[in-house]
């Protein structure tokens, strides 16, 4: 136990006399009655949304008038009540706002909350039965869900092990965070479930996998891992997800699918959104996101094209082994690929990062253009 | 009574119907997003902008022109492609593993998917199962095709 409270109140005769007095006479204190905050009343701006956070923007209990350097707050005192003498200070390794704030990050809490489902009921399960596949098919689908739920285990700890890092008075994003946790989380469960509902068992765990996303959970700040998790690896199986749901064999995976899907664009949209929001107020760090995303980029290469999850693609896409289905594979998970990368681009281009398309700058871009290259040369367009 | 696709009577009439299963609809969560749809025939086009905000679709229009910088992204295809999903999806209750939205947009070959912003872009995979589930509602309509 690295903390030990600083009395041992059940021995501390004033402490509990104190209690014991209150409780018996009703004889009160009342100073906490005084407390010199801010008096306001925030009402619903849209009565079929609810009371969002958005609402509660205002003054100093609001999310925008944050500062920069949050110094005042180093404790668990909520955002705008009085801080008495006394609090301890719980250590935030981040307090600086640029370091985790994104445009809207209020909404996407909102949006994560609302847009909660359940992997155990929501779910037709019992559509499986009498479903039956290829053997190769039905091995390549458990294989794709024992990467999909490793992946989804470490996307789970890596934001968890953020949340007592951040300063409470960033509880918007703390809340976005711990959302993400339970999203990542319910993952987990889903292709858990899914893989061993094909009947084969779990397949093998990905050592180039692991060995590349460990990365996520050993990034040295909250915004080197947002950008490694939330916009680059998440960005890219956001991708995978919609070219699952494309091949999915049973209307259970294609379910499964679009609703995974609809998680991680929400956090990708988050990891949009701060890079945004540093790139526009921080223009100092460009090139510190340049540096995030060199390694971002390395590790979810490897990831991606993991022989595990790569093979699995190739036998799902052509829908069996023989060598006409490998090569009808081949083609469609080479254009998937391309789209992956494609993709990632274009978002660094829209959040005002367009340099980056550039061999030069990005080892992943020049792989980009030689893999269009190849594939136009094999004569699959893309 | 049958309604005309494509159509604004057509986008209304699933307006309605997703009214009445606005229990079912809130338990999919907020849907805040405004997409385009285009249906191609012979050469002319019918457009029509759909804005959905929190539970509901709040609004329709047709419109002559699609202005990406409007919309989160647009579902553009020919007639016959979304004659063949609403069909599909009367006949089996929903769309089956071949007519969701994702399996004929993903690769552009049958729908295909613009947008101006990736962002805006990623709006529709944030609210997919909703978006997937409105356009299931065909399954209660009698739609006939111009």
């Amino acid at each position: 136990m690295a903390y030990l409270a600083t009395h041992d109140y059940l021995e501390d005769k004033n402490f509990v006399d104190k209690w014991l007095y209150t409780m018996r006479t009703g004889e009160m204190d009342l100073s906490w009655m005084n407390a010199k905050t801010e008096k306001i009343m925030p009402r619903p701006q849209n009565a079929r949304r609810g009371l969002t956070y958005r609402d509660l923007d205002v003054g100093s209990y609001g999310f925008t008038e944050v500062p920069e350097k949050v110094r005042d707050n180093r404790s668990y005192a909520p955002r705008g009540a009085e801080i008495p003498e006394g609090v301890p200070d719980a250590q935030p390794w981040v307090s600086r706002k640029s370091e985790l704030w994104a445009f809207n990050t209020e909404s996407y809490y909102e949006e994560a909350v609302s847009r909660q489902w359940n992997a155990t009921t929501d779910i037709p399960w019992d559509r499986l039965e009498g479903v039956e596949m290829p053997e190769a098919t039905g091995k390549a689908l458990s294989q794709l869900m024992t990467f999909l739920t490793e992946v989804e285990m470490i996307a789970t700890d890596t934001p968890a092990m953020w949340l007592p890092r951040l300063n409470p008075d960033f509880i918007e994003v703390k809340a976005f965070i711990a959302s993400q946790a339970m999203d990542e989380a319910r993952h987990a469960e889903v292709f858990r479930k899914r893989a061993l509902t094909t009947g084969w068992g779990l397949m093998a765990a990905s050592p180039m996998n692991e060995m590349a996303l460990k990365h996520l959970r050993d990034a040295d700040s909250f915004s080197e891992m947002s950008v490694a998790l939330h916009l680059v690896a998440e960005g890219n199986v956001l991708t995978m997800f919609r070219f699952s749901e494309y091949l999915s064999p049973t209307d259970v995976d294609k379910k499964i699918f679009r609703l995974v899907m609809q998680d991680e664009a929400r956090h990708v949209g988050y990891g949009m959104q701060h890079f945004k929001y540093v790139l526009e107020n921080f223009p100092e760090k460009r090139e510190v996101l340049h540096a995030h995303l060199d390694e971002a980029e390395n590790i979810s290469f490897a990831g991606a094209a993991a022989t595990e999850v790569t093979e699995s693609f190739i036998i799902l896409a052509g829908g069996g082994m023989k060598k006409e289905n490998i090569e009808e594979g081949i083609k469609v998970t080479t254009q998937f690929n391309l789209k992956q990368m494609h993709e990632h681009f274009e978002r660094l281009e829209k959040c005002g990062m367009p340099e980056r398309k550039d061999p030069k700058r990005s080892k992943l871009y020049a792989m980009f253009l030689q893999g269009k290259a190849d594939a136009e040369a094999h004569g699959i367009t893309f | 009574m049958a309604v005309s696709f494509p159509s604004t009577d057509y986008f209304e009439a699933l307006k309605a119907q997703m009214v009445a299963a606005q229990e079912h609809f809130s338990r999919l969560g907020f849907i805040d997003t405004t997409f385009a749809v285009s249906v191609a025939n012979n050469g002319k086009s019918h457009h029509y902008v759909l804005e959905f905000e929190v539970f509901e679709l709040k609004n329709v229009s047709e419109v002559p022109a699609i202005d990406l910088k409007k919309v989160d992204f647009s579902i553009e295809g020919d007639t016959k492609v979304w004659r063949e999903m609403i069909e599909n999806i009367k006949r089996n209750g929903q769309a089956d593993t071949h007519h969701d939205i994702n399996t004929l947009a993903h690769f552009g070959e049958q729908l295909k998917i613009k947008y101006d912003d990736p962002d805006g872009h990623d709006k529709l995979y944030r609210f997919m199962e909703s978006i997937q589930e409105f356009f299931d509602l065909s399954s209660k309509l009698e739609v006939s095709f111009n």
